[in-house]
């Protein structure tokens, strides 16, 4: 049967020149739909790529209970230093544990095509840069602790105006000057840091937003959160530095995942007509070879697959070719949504979706013209002009 | 006309292929009136937001707001003219899920506001009553109200001077919704929010709204008025409502205009592969009935005419079935979509029901060429004798 199979589609295939234009209309339309998918979900990859690489599954992070965002969250001065000092804590060289108070605030930035936007400014405070080994100075020098000074991210200083080492920026109670400019890789690029207990200072707050540790080990997070959460006077959540960061990338891109599936959606469903129109039209231009197949002895189940076959082949070229668009447009482009600034990505995962949803139309709208090929009386066929 | 019964004739031939094309059609209409809405939404609010009206609001901690004196201060400042000010009451309705929102105001809101549709008699109302509210009509379903009914709102975030959360107010009128505010809008009365405050915390507000004399020179002033507070206990951030409500600035900094045209042009171009092959399939199916109708004595216009007609029926009808879905679509959207779920609801004006029945013709005309071409160096014995 096998074989039956294999001789079929390969006859199929070559018929295929005869009928170019017409099976373009499958390549054109998986094409046009899994480019549009590709390229609209590119946004939510990058943003979920640059999210995925901040998270460190070494470290947690400790917020208020409820918060959704570390902007959100609130610990008490008074607390911090209990947080800090629980077990599961990794210490540094100096014998102190590797924990940092941390502030982040909405900081109002220019971009370079003139509109108003915002980025995020963070404290850091004595361990925030030994806490993150991915954290390298580009120009310039660090901040002084209890300076008001700031450093910036290459990414902020590739998108925002007013951004380079000299540049003043506007805080409470005057402005601050950039000393440096960093890079970590990942979202913390577009941002700024400056020293916490300064910040807070000048923003009179009287309270961190959270509070990030390196754990001894990935197994420590049990015995720091059962340390930490049976504490009565602690009311704050702790999660792996990793999984925060998926949390916040999954609430930021759902909004633009929903928009992709639905105009794939309906582009999807478009191309699926298209795809019926197409086979129904080659099973009967074909009609007289399929039936000079049959009445050779050629069973109806070959004839069926094979008409699958050739949709779901057709269909896969039109996806790689619009994934091969998608990607040449947009594949490392810089982006910004909301307080971010980072890659756009088409990724051999996104890749892979767009074709699977190209073989599921393909499948679909090769059935019904599979079962009318086979199923076709071959005197009838035969007679046919 | 005469050729209709032809034509129809040529689209029933073969059912399925006509109505497989006219669904595909749809689709990508769908598609194209959706991205095209979004887009028209999105430049609508764009042009209605004016260069001359301005916000200046707190360039850090947001919810504390700016001394009132700033608004005074901002008044004094060469080329304002026509200022007033408001703070937020963020709360819920019952639960805490339903999300709702009060722009508490000045009175000389109404002037610095004459678009919006709450009009100076509303204010007077509201100034009056300082209990009382506007509800844009959006608002107003939203929460079942009508003139006459008490709204009573929970903020955690903003305790009254006693400690209570609860804020209870009574609709003195409903209003039209503006294009500015896709959620609809409520606004009450400044004074009773700021007396109702503990003594710490009042004079205080969220915003301050004003318009500037020579809209030429708005973002001169904002500069002007954000370099004053720069070094100030309360820094400013001031923005203009047409940069605010900027095309870049509505969709976190995407160029959404773009976005939209290239998507819907990706739909329309799928389709064009489509509705060009069937076409050229129906045409070349019936080579002979076209040979025996030019036998006949009928004209090139007329051969070009019936093929473009068989193309433009399945486009026209199936941008109107598209449209139609479309616009469905569009009008439920924010009920589909979670609450606060910040997508606007594509608007499908005039001109994108223009643009969509363009696209059909252009669709169709497209569609046609190919055949009509072949039709037209046709040899007529040729054709006759031709057998498939």
């Amino acid at each position: 049967m096998f074989r039956q199979i294999w001789i079929v589609s390969a006859l199929n295939f070559k018929s295929l020149k005869s009928r170019f234009w017409q099976s373009m209309v499958i390549v054109v339309g998986l094409g046009a739909t899994i480019g549009v998918l590709l390229s609209m979900m590119s946004l939510t990859a990058g943003l979920r790529q640059a999210y995925f690489n901040s998270g460190d599954p070494g470290r947690a992070i400790v917020t208020s209970q409820g918060a959704e965002s570390e902007g959100t969250s609130n610990i008490a001065r008074a607390d911090a230093p209990v947080i800090m000092d629980a077990p599961g804590i990794a210490k540094d060289k100096d014998g102190r544990p590797l924990a940092d108070r941390a502030l982040n605030m909405g900081l109002p930035v220019l971009h370079k095509n003139g509109t108003k936007g915002f980025t995020t400014l963070r404290g850091f405070g004595p361990k925030g840069v030994a806490l993150r080994p991915e954290f390298h100075m580009v120009a310039g020098r660090m901040f002084q602790a209890g300076k008001r000074e700031l450093i910036v991210g290459v990414g902020a200083q590739a998108s925002f105006q007013h951004m380079n080492i000299g540049d003043k920026v506007i805080m409470p109670n005057g402005e601050w000057p950039i000393v440096g400019s960093y890079t970590t890789g990942d979202i913390l690029d577009g941002q700024l840091i400056g020293d916490t207990e300064t910040m807070l200072t000048a923003l009179k707050h009287t309270a961190y937003n959270s509070i990030l540790v390196r754990l001894t080990s990935q197994d420590a997070l049990s015995t720091f959160r059962k340390a930490i959460t049976t504490n009565p006077a602690l009311q704050v959540t702790v999660t792996r530095h990793s999984d925060w960061y998926q949390k916040v990338s999954n609430q930021s891109t759902s909004f633009l995942a929903v928009m992709a599936y639905i105009v794939g959606t309906v582009m999807a469903i478009g191309a699926l007509f298209g795809c019926l129109n197409t086979m129904y039209a080659a099973v009967s231009t074909r009609g007289r070879e399929i039936a000079t197949l049959r009445a050779l002895g050629y069973g109806a189940f070959p004839v069926a697959v094979s008409v699958i076959l050739e949709a779901v082949t057709l269909a896969v070229v039109g996806a790689l070719i619009g994934a091969a668009v998608a990607w040449a447009l947009n594949d490392g482009h810089q982006a910004v949504w909301g307080q971010n600034i980072f890659h756009l990505r088409v990724s051999p995962a996104e890749i892979g979706l767009g074709v699977s949803w190209a073989v599921v139309v393909a499948l679909l709208g090769g059935m019904l013209p599979s079962i009318r090929a086979a199923r076709r009386p071959v005197v009838e066929a035969l007679r046919a002009t | 006309m005469k050729f209709l019964p032809l034509v129809w004739a040529a689209l029933t031939r073969k059912p399925a292929r006509a109505v497989l094309t006219l669904l595909a059609v749809t689709m990508a209409f769908t598609v194209f009136g959706l991205m095209i809405g979004l887009s028209a939404t999105i430049d609508g609010v764009a042009e209605q937001a004016r260069g001359d009206r301005m916000f200046s609001v707190p360039r850090f901690s947001y919810d504390d707001g700016l001394p009132i004196a700033v608004a005074r201060r901002i008044a004094d400042t060469p080329g304002v003219k026509l200022i007033a000010f408001q703070s937020y009451i963020p709360g819920y309705v019952q639960n805490e899920k339903n999300h709702i929102y009060l722009s508490m105001g000045h009175a000389d809101m109404a002037r610095v506001f004459p678009d919006w549709h709450a009009t100076p008699t509303m204010w007077d109302l509201v100034e009056h009553e300082r209990t009382g509210i506007i509800m844009s009509r959006l608002q107003a379903e939203r929460w079942h109200k009508k003139v006459g009914d008490t709204l009573t709102v929970i903020s955690p975030q903003l305790k009254r001077a006693d400690g209570a959360t609860s804020w209870t107010f009574k609709v003195l009128a409903i209003c039209d919704d503006v294009l500015l505010a896709p959620d609809g809008f409520i606004f009450g009365n400044y004074d009773y929010l700021d007396k109702s405050l503990p003594l710490a915390k009042q004079g205080r507000v969220n915003e301050v709204d004003y318009v500037a004399a020579d809209p030429a020179r708005a973002d001169a002033i904002a500069q002007v008025i954000d370099r004053a507070f720069a070094n100030s206990a309360s820094p400013t951030q001031t923005i203009t409502e047409k940069r605010a409500y900027a095309v870049s600035n509505n969709f976190g900094g995407m160029d959404v205009d773009v976005l939209t045209h290239e998507i819907a042009l990706a739909g329309l171009a799928m389709i064009l592969f489509l509705t060009a092959n069937v076409i050229a399939q129906s045409v070349r199916e019936r080579f002979a009935e076209f040979g025996t109708l030019r036998a006949l004595g009928f004209g090139d216009p007329s051969v070009i005419a019936m093929v473009v007609l068989e193309a433009a029926i399945p486009c026209l009808a199936g941008a109107g079935l598209g449209m139609a879905l479309a616009a469905f679509l569009a009008h439920h959207i924010q009920a589909i979509m979670p609450p606060g779920f910040g997508l606007p609801r594509p608007t499908i004006t005039a001109a994108v029901y223009g643009g969509a029945l363009g696209s059909a013709f252009l669709l169709a005309f497209a569609s046609a060429a190919l055949p009509t071409v072949r039709l037209m160096r046709m040899d007529i014995a040729t054709a006759l004798s031709e057998r498939e």
